[in-house]
């Protein structure tokens, strides 16, 4: 059983590679909000809260010494809010509720979730869109975002996995583009 | 490594954005396949320790055991995502008592301020646990102070300690019945590797 549960997560990991283009992309649109004064907020549900906190650390607080700290705030993290709003409007609205007196249009909004169901992220990340956020979404099923990671998957606990790469992935490249500023001036070729 | 070494294309003479991406994605690539392998290496070290903790947690578990888990930063939110496997694992599984000991803001800042960093999980174990419970330390150096004096507490009072880390296992080496090491240098390829470990291990323990 444990040899092949091993065996279950190669397939999906190695597919993650064949996202490295995509990746990189999405790395040079946040490393511009980042130059341009922004900050990253995350958010999800149960194991994806847990990544959206630790996304939110690793941004502010560099693994390696020397990298700037980052403005990073994971909106799962608070209790007093997340109850408060999902008491006054409902568990839909616990993320969108935050991000729209919270989020400034430099911003970017990190959604996750395992299948791209979760209707708390699905309309924070339209409230992110709709105050003029840079939106990126990882899991495990499409979500609205500008630049989206969806893990081929149905295992949750294998998306999780793939997903932590893919985020400290991320972390790595803003500092690369970063770290060259007059790279982010110029636009990709769509 | 430098930045020069790892991504020379973005150093040279003001090459293209198009070139730069390019750059960067085989680089990135590369380090999707470094974690394919390191999770296959890691694997087959730890397939029997694997089947042995499983066993130990489900016999725990059954005997009215609770497991806690803790760690520090990144590896903070692992011992939350952990804990929350255990204790809501979805439709068709069996929830089992489990708690993340850096839930609590209050008790941490409350210990951190009165006494010390080094107490925070310790302090809060020593309260919760008893013997017969399941004390799980994260750390990617197996060294944070505050991880190994719980996993000592843990020890003392008759709990199952476990304990993931990685480079050379650190001081949790001598400190833990169950010790799962990932072979690497890398914080964030430790921390990959060691979510799988944890999902294995609670897939192991369901079905035991």
């Amino acid at each position: 059983m444990i040899a092949e549960a091993f065996a279950r997560r190669s397939a999906p990991g190695l597919a993650l590679a064949g996202e490295a283009d995509r990746i990189a992309r999405a790395c040079h649109a946040m490393a511009a909000r980042f130059q341009d004064g922004g900050k990253m907020i995350a958010f999800g549900n149960g194991a994806q809260a847990t990544d959206a906190a630790h996304l939110a650390v690793e941004f502010a607080h560099p693994v390696t010494v020397g990298r700037r700290a980052l403005p990073a705030i994971s909106l799962a993290a608070d209790p007093g809010v997340l109850t408060g709003v999902a008491r006054t409007a409902g568990f839909d609205q616990v993320y969108a509720a935050q991000l729209y007196p919270l989020a400034e249009p430099a911003d970017i909004a990190v959604g996750l979730s395992p299948d791209g169901r979760c209707e708390n992220v699905r309309r924070g990340l339209a409230a992110a869109r709709d105050r003029g956020l840079l939106t990126v979404a990882l899991g495990g099923g499409p979500m609205p975002a500008d630049h989206a990671l969806v893990v081929d998957s149905a295992d949750p606990r294998v998306v999780k996995e793939i997903v932590v790469t893919a985020y400290h992935l991320l972390w790595e490249l803003v500092h690369v583009f970063l770290e060259r500023p007059g790279r982010l001036a110029a636009e990709p070729a769509p | 490594m430098t930045h020069e070494t790892l991504y020379p294309g973005l150093y040279a003479a003001a090459p293209g954005v198009e070139e730069v991406l390019a750059e960067v994605a085989g680089s990135t690539a590369e380090k999707a396949r470094e974690i394919v392998a390191l999770r296959e290496e890691t694997g087959r070290l730890h397939a029997d320790r694997l089947a042995g903790c499983a066993a130990a947690l489900a016999r725990a578990f059954a005997a009215g055991g609770r497991l806690f888990a803790f760690g520090n930063g990144g590896s903070g939110t692992d011992g939350h995502a952990l804990a929350e496997l255990f204790a809501n694992p979805g439709p068709g599984r069996r929830p089992l008592p489990a708690l993340a000991l850096t839930s609590d803001v209050a008790v941490i800042t409350a210990l951190g301020n009165d006494i010390g960093f080094e107490v925070v999980f310790a302090r809060r174990l020593a309260a919760l646990g008893r013997a017969g419970d399941i004390a799980v330390g994260l750390s990617t150096s197996g060294d944070s102070a505050n991880v190994i004096r719980a996993l000592g507490e843990a020890g003392r009072m008759g709990m199952i300690t476990v304990g993931f880390a990685g480079y050379d296992g650190g001081r949790m080496r001598d400190r833990v019945d169950h010790l799962f090491v990932v072979p690497s240098s890398s914080v964030h390829r430790i921390q990959e590797a060691q979510t799988t470990l944890y999902h294995v291990l609670w897939e192991a323990v369901q079905a035991a």
